[in-house]
């Protein structure tokens, strides 16, 4: 069973409650992204590195975590078919890992978050299939979903083929009709999947949005709400610095969804998290999945904000709420302090913070859209920007042009 | 043992003296003395004596001085104004530059008289002047008038280069009388100015008379017509942003501004060039002092606005032109709040939608003027027979109309560089040829272009005859030359001749 209910909105920003089985995510939300097979046996907790630590936080190891439960970080996750092959496996191990859904191996049988279980259509499309030590796999949809399928996720998403700016136009046509036949194949075997399937589109702005959705409509032998749970935008992570773009081709899409009745449907943004989440959120997407927390904290990075990070050793944890800085045991190994620590150890902490510090913004946000005070979303967003130059220009017209004029409704007659 | 450094009272004077320089400052001056006297009217007189002295009367009903302000009036640094425009104490020190200032004063039913005789010349004479108080009681309301005889400022004062309408900018632009503190103050202290110019200066027009405030042209947000965008103004009404600063002190930064184009921003009291005038105007005590045009971003083009930010946490120089508390936080946390606060004026849509209406207008210019444009080549071309080239395209188009009417050779362009000296290359029936292609022969060789790589010159007309015959006279880039207007060709060179054939091409494609 799956539902999308929305609980408030603030103009165009609107919380929700996505119910998928006796799951519940409270929405707007960040799937941080996760690779739960590293490369590694059972024992190994699959693989080593940060992405060890971060999945020891998400399944509450003690005592990796200092006996706190971090699992509201991890309501929901994104895992990507693709990175099943990231550590250059053999194909005898790919078929272990896809005989037991994620939940079925003892060290992830009390994660109890959404999983998210992307396609993985970009690296995949790249490389030209699944490539491991001994094995190279073409990749087509049925072929993809069955991967996705043997996961056990709680949200699939069709075989795409992500446009690219630089793309000439007859290339973009020829990988929008791609997607829009892997959407149809996709929606055939929709009574497989015992979760929610999401359908991608692509594309920078309207006119772009309205051929994706147009070929998919055409490919369909039914309407979209009725194979479709959520609409998940794609194709934006070259374009993720620029906020001007993601903020259009968002709205764009939120409006061609409204324009075509498919407005109740939760849009997921591909990709994107950070410092353009918010205004994202203020144009109406409802969840995002990224795996930059993970990055900055491998490159050494500590987010002070959505819009800073400052190299790990000038970090003062002192000005951060989160509890990943207010515990002695991780403020211990962020800094080094501790003996036999393994840099996995020191990241592992620093990527939870940084996690941490995305998932508050949006547990504000969240929060904000409850109250559905346009003026208070507003002032939230500026009072967010006010130091980013660059940003702010972006922010502020948005606020100005959709949320909350700032000129229109004062009285110019003076003393 | 502590020693207390000493000051050369003289040399104090006479520099505080000179670092006003602009003898409009004794306007701004006196303005704000008067304001901070409370006054509600202000006279000032500028008049000239057929020896060339000058003058300076300034009048007002303020509260006047008793003997303590007096000493204030002439101390060094010794103001006893505390949230007043002038505080230092130095601005009357320029009627220092004078042959002799005069005061009379009448403060709570006490007149004052007090002369000071030839303050430049003893300063000048190393001795400090000094002035006498002369007091009487009366039964008259309070005022002061004080006279500047023989005054001189800067490189010596020339009343002569004051005309009212520069006066009148200096004003509204950098005294008090340009203040914007009534869109802020419910009890606002106003001020009626007059300026009269003795008619040996200026005659040209009345005396200004002008209150202190600066007002706004009127809104004009969506005028109809075709050519509107220069019409439009829109206010943007006064706002308080405050500022807190690291140490938790709050700042207030009151702000208010228009966005306009031309003829709105024509009718603000302005002279002389607009590049000068308008932008972000950083202020205190409401009057103007420096511009911060990086507020609106590079995107932004400064002249449509005219704002201005007044914050008393900036600080000034003794002459009011700079502030001087640039490298402090304060200013730092003011240019701060006052970028975001334009930023969201630059995202306003009456303010997008102006700037997108002016370019269309513009566009809309352009076409109208290349239409009365293509009317007049239309109507050359009808005179000149049916084609008169203008450019070396237009000579292209001409030559191919020569080669396709029958011409004893046939020349087409292989490449063209507009421009480049040798502009053209030719296929002609005896291979490729460099050429350089003109309108009219005389052009090229008024430019000055090296004749050294062209084996050919094709021009429409050969132009102004007599400028070719000025050249061979003389000699061409050091080298003799003649033109051979009947067989059309250029002889060039010295030991070394070359023979250049020229294609003219408007009798052979006229015929």
């Amino acid at each position: 069973m799956v539902s999308f209910d929305i609980v408030a909105e603030a103009g165009e920003a609107r919380r929700g409650q996505l119910r998928i089985n006796d799951r519940t995510l409270e929405t707007p939300h960040l799937f941080p992204v996760i690779n739960f097979y590293g490369g590694g046996n059972e024992g190994a907790l699959f693989g080593g590195g940060v992405h060890r630590t971060v999945k020891e936080f998400l399944t509450h190891d003690n005592e990796i975590t200092g006996g706190e439960d971090y699992s509201d970080l991890f309501r929901g996750v994104m895992t990507s078919i693709s990175s099943l092959a990231d550590y250059g496996i053999r194909e005898k191990k790919l078929d272990w890992y896809l005989g037991n859904e994620i939940r079925e191996w003892d060290c992830f049988s009390d994660y109890n978050g959404m999983i998210f279980a992307d396609s993985g259509g970009y690296k995949i499309l790249k490389q030209g299939g699944l490539e491991g030590q001994d094995f190279e796999k073409d990749i087509d949809q049925d072929k993809a979903l069955d991967i996705q399928l043997a996961l056990g996720p709680d949200i699939v998403v069709n075989l795409d083929h992500p446009i690219h700016p630089d793309d000439e136009f007859e290339e973009r046509i020829e990988k929008m009709e791609q997607t829009a036949a892997n959407a149809a194949r996709f929606a055939e075997r929709r009574d497989e999947v015992d979760g929610a399937c999401y359908l991608t589109v692509h594309g920078y702005y309207e006119a772009m949005l309205e051929r994706s959705f147009d070929l998919i409509e055409d490919e369909l032998s039914e309407p979209i709400p009725e194979a479709f749970d959520g609409i998940a935008l794609g194709s934006l992570v070259p374009r993720k610095d620029n906020v001007e773009i993601l903020v259009e081709a968002v709205s764009d899409c939120k409006r061609e969804m409204q324009q075509r009745g498919y407005e109740d449907l939760p849009l997921h943004v591909l990709g994107i998290s950070g410092n353009a989440m918010p205004l994202l959120v203020a144009v109406g997407a409802d969840t995002f999945d990224s795996a930059s927390y993970l990055h900055q904290a491998i490159n050494g990075k500590y987010c002070v904000n959505l819009f800073e990070t400052v190299p790990i050793d000038e970090a003062n944890f002192d000005s951060c709420e989160c509890r990943v800085c207010n515990d002695d045991f991780h403020r211990a190994r962020m800094r080094n302090e501790m003996e036999d620590l393994y840099q996995k150890d020191i990241l592992g902490s620093v990527a939870a913070h940084n996690l941490a510090v995305q998932q508050r913004e949006l547990r504000k946000f969240r929060q904000l859209i409850a109250e559905g005070d346009k003026e208070r979303v507003a002032e939230y967003l500026e009072e967010a920007v006010k130091d980013q130059k660059g940003f702010r220009k972006f922010a502020y017209q948005l606020i100005n042009e959709r949320i909350n004029p700032y000129f229109e409704e004062i009285d110019t007659t003076y003393a | 043992m502590h020693k207390t450094p000493q000051v050369n009272e003289v040399n104090e004077f006479i520099e505080i003296a000179s670092d006003f320089e602009d003898p409009l400052e004794v306007i701004r001056e006196a303005l704000s003395n008067s304001y901070d006297a409370n006054a509600t009217q202000v006279d000032i007189n500028i008049e000239q004596d057929d020896e060339g002295r000058n003058t300076l009367v300034i009048k007002d009903n303020g509260h006047g001085m008793d003997e303590d302000d007096l000493s204030s009036f002439f101390d060094l640094g010794n103001s006893n104004k505390n949230d007043a425009i002038g505080y230092k104490g130095h601005g009357t020190k320029i009627y220092y530059k004078s042959d002799k200032v005069r005061v009379e004063t009448v403060k709570d039913g006490t007149r004052i008289e007090s002369v000071m005789n030839q303050p430049w010349a003893k300063l000048n004479n190393r001795e400090l002047p000094t002035y006498s108080i002369d007091t009487t009681d009366v039964d008259e309301p309070s005022r002061t008038r004080i006279e500047v005889h023989g005054f001189r400022a800067g490189q010596g004062f020339d009343p002569k280069q004051l005309t009212y309408n520069k006066i009148e900018h200096y004003i509204k632009w950098k005294t008090i009388g340009g203040s914007t503190a009534w869109y802020f103050n419910d009890d606002f202290h106003e001020m009626e100015i007059k300026v009269e110019l003795s008619p040996s200066i200026d005659d040209t027009q009345d005396p200004i008379e002008t209150d202190n405030r600066l007002k706004f042209p009127a809104e004009n947000l969506d005028p109809d017509g075709e050519f509107v965008a220069e019409e439009m103004c829109k206010h943007y009404p006064p706002q308080e942003l405050t500022v807190t600063l690291d140490d938790s002190r709050e700042l207030t930064v009151e702000v208010v501004g228009m966005v306009g184009g031309k003829e709105a921003r024509n009718k603000l009291p302005t002279y002389g060039k607009h590049s000068a005038q308008f932008g972000i105007w950083l202020a205190k005590d409401h009057i103007k002092v420096e511009r911060y045009n990086d507020a609106i971003g590079a995107d932004n083009e400064f002249f449509h606005f005219f704002f201005i930010a007044n914050c008393q946490g900036l600080e000034l120089s003794a002459n009011r032109e700079k502030i001087r508390n640039k490298s402090g936080d304060v200013y730092q946390a003011i240019t701060d709040e006052l970028d975001r606060f334009m930023t969201k004026v630059c995202q306003d849509s009456w303010y997008q939608n102006y700037i997108e209406r002016r370019k269309l207008e513009d566009k809309k210019r352009s076409i109208q003027s290349q239409e009365s444009t293509l009317e007049e080549r239309l109507q050359r071309t009808r005179d000149e027979g049916g084609l008169s080239p203008s450019n070396p395209a237009e000579v292209i188009a001409a030559l191919e109309r020569y080669s396709a009417n029958g011409a004893p050779e046939t020349v087409r362009i292989a490449d063209f560089q507009m421009d480049d000296e040798v502009n053209a290359i030719l296929e002609t029936d005896n291979g490729f040829e460099n050429a350089a292609l003109h309108v009219k022969l005389s052009d090229f060789f008024e430019e000055e272009a090296a004749l050294s790589h062209i084996d050919r010159l094709i021009c429409w007309k050969l132009g102004d005859l007599d400028a070719l015959t000025k050249i061979e006279r003389s000699s061409y880039l050091g080298e003799p030359i003649r033109f051979d207007f009947q067989s059309r060709e250029v002889h060039y060179g010295g030991d070394t001749k070359r023979t250049i054939p020229i294609l003219e091409l408007a009798d052979s494609v006229s015929s």
